[in-house]
């Protein structure tokens, strides 16, 4: 089978056709890029929600007019804060957490090394987009259970995130799909995964062929990534009611 | 009788310098254990506002509200939050929550209190029957009609067995058939379970159907306070006569002369014109007129001319105000 293929890629006058097709059929080489691609942002998407999450609510929760206003001086610090690690190009924060890496993780290279960036980069994301989809909520409904005697942490645990979870579950899609963008760029500088074959074999070395599969690869991630969070949202979400 | 809620000279004022709200102006009200009490305005009058203030969902800028004679504002965050589980409340806008359906609904005040889930399935069961809706205890919120959703948010507020029911046009965004029933069920919940009813509305319809006695908010001030009937017969503000006959034109012609005659419910079903006419032999033509059949009772109120002469004016007015449940004034 291999000879076959490699027979047909020489015929079509693809360079290196033999070491490409070795290259892809080898039983480790794709499945454990595959594994690498999800392994370090997947990870990221947890941490990143872990500090994104919170963050979301306080800027919800904490603003002028919200249910537990905060110290204007602190909500103007936290929006800072978050706006200026956006605005940071992601491949230049990931040089610039390097440091990070390094006294947590004890190495600034390597896939697991990348789940420090990538945090770094989505948490504010990810608490942009619990802020957004938390804002959703009819503030009558908050209103209504501040009138039952509902405390600020009822409202958030049993009403705010309840009500709004297929929009943090849509939100929750996105980030992961993004995070895995961000993975792949990193492993350009450092970090494995399909992303990284595509930039070293195929623009590198020019093996085209391995790196066409690399991104269809990562197409295919994407899309069912996205299709599990698209059956996810519809299925929680009681106001669709034809299913 | 000492009031179950007191409010006290309360005023509120949204915003500062040139965007400066004065929502609530110097506000009084006694609400007596057991009442229907109405609160009516136009838009703007301040009544959500202040409805808002009895349960300090809103803080007042200035004065008090006490509930038993106890005043809310001086309570700890943690007691306030006691205390509303005994004043309910509902919306014009239902507020119920989408993603729980309507049993899960209806056990969320009791979820707040504490109470163990299968005593709470079991009264929010009940409850569904008190409303009306056995059958829709798995339903969710977007499944229902306007008025179901208002009878589970009904039920749900008489969850956490309430003193008090706060009700912001609760029937505002209703059809008329569904106010009715909407109102009868807040009646019947009144007489069986004793709860206090205080009603927001800017629909008079709402006021004469159930409430005992109302007060008139005017630009955030009460314009006016009494029994309903007093106020529908002879409304003394400006406001109270603009809310009982909305749709009665003001004497632009100042020269004409004009009798107002107040049906307050007592008045038989007597032709009361046709009768005048006849008895008196005066010719009289009606200028306007906003009357309503309440349980087979007239109320509202009629605008007619007079003859110029003024033995003849008495003689009506006289002719007229024999009537039982007849006021008439010439205006
Ligand atoms: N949060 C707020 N901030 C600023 N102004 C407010 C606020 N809430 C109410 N107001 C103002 O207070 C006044 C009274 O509003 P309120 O909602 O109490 O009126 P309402 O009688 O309930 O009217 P409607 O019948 O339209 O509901 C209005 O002028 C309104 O603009
Ligand atoms: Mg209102």
């Amino acid at each position: 089978m291999t000879e076959t293929i490699t027979a047909l890629l020489e015929s079509w006058g693809v360079n290196k056709a033999a070491e490409q097709v070795s290259f892809l059929f080898d039983p480790v080489n794709i499945p454990f890029a595959i594994w690498e691609t999800l392994y370090a942002p997947l990870c990221a998407t947890l941490f990143a929600y872990l500090i994104g999450l919170p963050l979301g609510i306080l800027l919800v929760t904490g603003e002028e007019g919200g249910i537990r206003p905060l110290p204007k001086s602190l909500m103007g610090l936290i929006n800072t804060i978050i706006n200026l690690l956006r605005s940071v190009p992601f491949l230049i924060l990931m040089v610039l957490v390097f440091p990070l890496s390094r006294l947590i993780l004890g190495t600034s290279i390597g896939t697991t090394a990348t789940i420090i960036p990538l945090t770094v980069a989505a948490a504010p994301y990810v608490a942009r987009l619990v802020e957004g989809s938390l804002r959703e909520i009819d503030r009558g409904v908050v209103e209504a259970a501040q009138s039952m005697g509902c405390s600020t942490l009822q409202i958030v645990t049993k009403v705010m995130l309840p009500e709004c979870k297929p929009s943090l579950i849509s939100g929750a899609t996105n980030a992961t799909i993004t995070i895995l963008g961000y993975g792949a760029m990193a492993g350009s500088i450092g970090g494995g995964g399909l992303g990284s074959i595509a930039l070293m074999r195929g623009h590198g070395r020019g093996q085209t062929v391995v790196m066409y599969v690399a991104v269809i690869l990562l197409v295919i991630l994407v899309q069912i990534i996205q299709s599990i969070g698209t059956r996810l949202c519809v299925k929680t979400d009681k106001r669709i009611t034809h299913k | 009788m000492e009031p179950i809620i007191e409010i006290k000279s309360l005023s509120k004022t949204f915003g500062e310098g040139q965007n400066q709200v004065e929502a609530l102006r110097d506000v009084s009200l006694g609400i007596n254990p057991g009442e229907i009490f109405g609160i009516i305005g136009l838009s703007g009058a301040g009544k959500s506002t202040l409805v808002r203030c009895i349960n300090l969902l809103e803080k007042p800028t200035q004065g008090a509200v006490l509930f038993h004679g106890r005043d809310l504002m001086g309570l700890k965050e943690k007691h306030l939050r006691l205390e509303r589980r005994k004043i309910s409340m509902i919306f014009q806008s239902f507020n119920l929550l989408e993603q729980r359906n309507c049993l899960d609904n209806i056990c969320f005040p009791m979820e707040l209190a504490g109470i163990p889930r299968k005593q709470a399935r079991e009264k929010a069961m009940e409850l569904l029957h008190t409303v009306g809706l056995p059958d829709k205890a798995k339903a969710y919120p977007v499944q229902l009609s306007g008025g179901q959703k208002q009878r589970i948010a009904i039920a749900r507020a008489l969850a956490s067995d309430p003193e008090v029911l706060l009700c912001d046009e609760a029937t505002s965004a209703l059809d008329p058939k569904t106010t009715d029933s909407i109102l009868k069920l807040l009646k019947t919940i009144n007489r069986e379970r004793g709860i206090t009813i205080i009603i927001i509305t800017h629909q008079m319809s709402v006021i004469e159907q159930i409430c005992n006695r109302v007060a008139i908010l005017d630009a955030g001030a009460v314009a006016e306070i009494g029994a309903v009937e007093d106020v529908f017969r002879n409304p003394q503000s400006r406001a109270g006569r603009r809310l009982v006959s909305p749709a009665m034109p003001l004497p632009v012609d100042e020269s004409i002369p004009m009798a107002r005659i107040a049906f307050n419910g007592n008045a038989s079903s007597d032709p009361i014109i046709a009768s005048l006419t006849l008895d008196l032999g005066v010719k009289v033509s009606i200028m306007g007129a906003d009357t309503r059949n309440v349980d087979g009772k007239a109320f509202g109120t009629m605008l007619i001319s007079l003859p110029e002469a003024e033995e003849k004016k008495t003689e009506i007015l006289r002719y007229l105000n024999a009537f039982d449940g007849v006021t008439a004034e010439e205006v």
